[in-house]
């Protein structure tokens, strides 16, 4: 007894000392209790036509100029396109942080459309690790184009479209940026018996920063339903353009084939083809206005 | 929970939208009937100047023409002379297809493809 108990007395010291380094170990490491939220994804909340992942801060409103040109295949009487316009206004607002909701009127149709974007996963690293963004995009569409046959009964359901979009982002890197968008369509009145109702349609769109205020995108929509047998050909639209960023301004200048500025009228309703020349320029303006002042730090 | 409850809460107004969700098309909601469209008696005061006041004069009346890119096509002497770009128009064939917010009617193109084919009387 008189030998074990000393024994056992510097069993427990070596064991505390064991103890010291492992807590040396563990301040040495950084703390993994913040979470680095990942932000600027893209640098507007549009790809160039169709939503990026990218929201508005709370108590921020942004007034939306969208134009697109006519075709350049329309020749130089036509000065390539230029002559002929096509303009979306909206304005969307940021109601929180993770909600924002849009309303606008294009010429395309006489259209007003509304939408609301949810922002379900935020991509972060750090203590919590999500790989990518993914927000929900709600809205409708009302044509409010008078109907061409005014003899027979007209509906005012036949006038809506509504659309619901998954948007999944990735900031791979400070420079990249990508985003897959699966799209539903629903229009409620098409032409024909074998055009389609319901339309789906996986968008894919990139980014490329080429400098602190410029960069370089791209978007395609593939339109998964088949596209024979429809009442007028109709191609998947694609565009690729820069944006250009300055102060409170983002511009965003591009070449498009698609007339149309929102979801139901570019997915689904484009009728021009690259390959024929039927692309035009469009561009977007985007400026934000701040409405409320808010203390925490705008996660845009 | 507030997300939840206001998340739930927008969808649910949403949702009232879409119970007008509907599966039309145009050719089983208006069947043609093989009398609708009358192709033997077809004149320009009669068959033409409707279509074109009801689709076309928005654009390209006389008085505000400058938005339908300059054409006239309310006398009859303008139709005349522009009845080629008028018909790759209306086909949809053409690099500015008409009306910007959807196709005629078959009958009203092809009433209006009769009459430059009888040689565009003005009756």
């Amino acid at each position: 007894m008189k030998r074990i108990f000393p024994a056992f007395l510097l069993s427990l010291i070596s064991m505390g000392i064991f103890a010291q380094d492992d807590l040396m170990n563990i301040v040495d490491q950084s703390s993994p209790k913040d979470i680095n939220l990942t932000t600027a994804t893209f640098k507007s909340t549009r790809i160039m036509n169709g939503h990026s992942i990218e929201r508005m801060p709370p108590g921020q409103l942004d007034v939306r100029i969208s134009h697109r040109f006519g075709t350049i295949n329309s020749g130089g009487y036509n000065f390539f396109g230029l002559d002929v316009t096509n303009i979306h206004l909206s304005l969307e607002y940021g109601i929180f942080n993770w909600l924002m909701i849009g309303v606008g009127r294009g010429e395309y149709e006489k259209t007003f459309d509304g939408f609301a974007k949810f922002s379900i996963l935020r991509q972060s690293t750090g203590a919590r690790v999500m790989p990518v963004s993914v927000s929900v995009v709600t809205s409708i569409a009302l044509k409010t184009i008078k109907f061409p046959d005014q003899t027979r009964t007209n509906y005012y359901t036949s006038r809506l479209a509504y659309v619901t979009q998954i948007l999944i982002a990735r900031k791979i890197s400070q420079g990249i940026s990508v985003q897959l968008t699966p799209s539903y369509v629903h229009r409620n009145l098409v032409a024909t018996e074998l055009d389609p109702n319901d339309i789906f349609a996986m968008g894919a769109g990139a980014r490329l920063k080429l400098s602190k205020r410029v960069s370089l995108n791209g978007e395609y929509y593939y339109i998964a339903n088949p596209k024979t047998y429809l009442s007028q050909k109709v191609y998947n639209p694609l565009s690729v353009g820069f944006d250009i960023e300055t102060g409170g301004h983002v511009f965003q200048l591009f070449f498009t084939n698609s007339i149309g500025m929102i979801e139901k009228a570019f997915i689904g309703e484009t009728t021009g083809s690259w390959s024929n020349g039927d692309i035009r320029f469009g561009f977007n303006i985007s400026r934000v206005f701040t409405l409320k002042k808010h203390n925490k730090p705008s996660n845009y | 929970m507030k997300r939840l409850f206001i998340s739930l809460a927008t969808i649910t107004i949403f949702l009232f939208f879409f119970v007008s969700c509907y599966y039309d098309n145009e050719e089983a909601l208006y069947p043609t009937l093989s009398t609708a469209c009358d192709t033997t008696l077809v004149t320009f005061s009669g068959t033409i100047v409707p279509i074109l006041t009801n689709n076309c004069y928005s654009c390209h009346s006389n008085a505000n023409a400058t938005f339908g890119g300059g054409i006239h096509l309310q006398a009859i002497a303008d139709v005349i002379t522009n009845s080629p770009r008028v018909v790759a128009a209306i086909n949809q064939t053409g690099q500015f297809p008409m009306p910007p917010g959807g196709k005629l009617t078959n009958c009203s193109i092809v009433q209006f493809g009769i009459w430059v084919r009888n040689g565009m009387p003005n009756n």
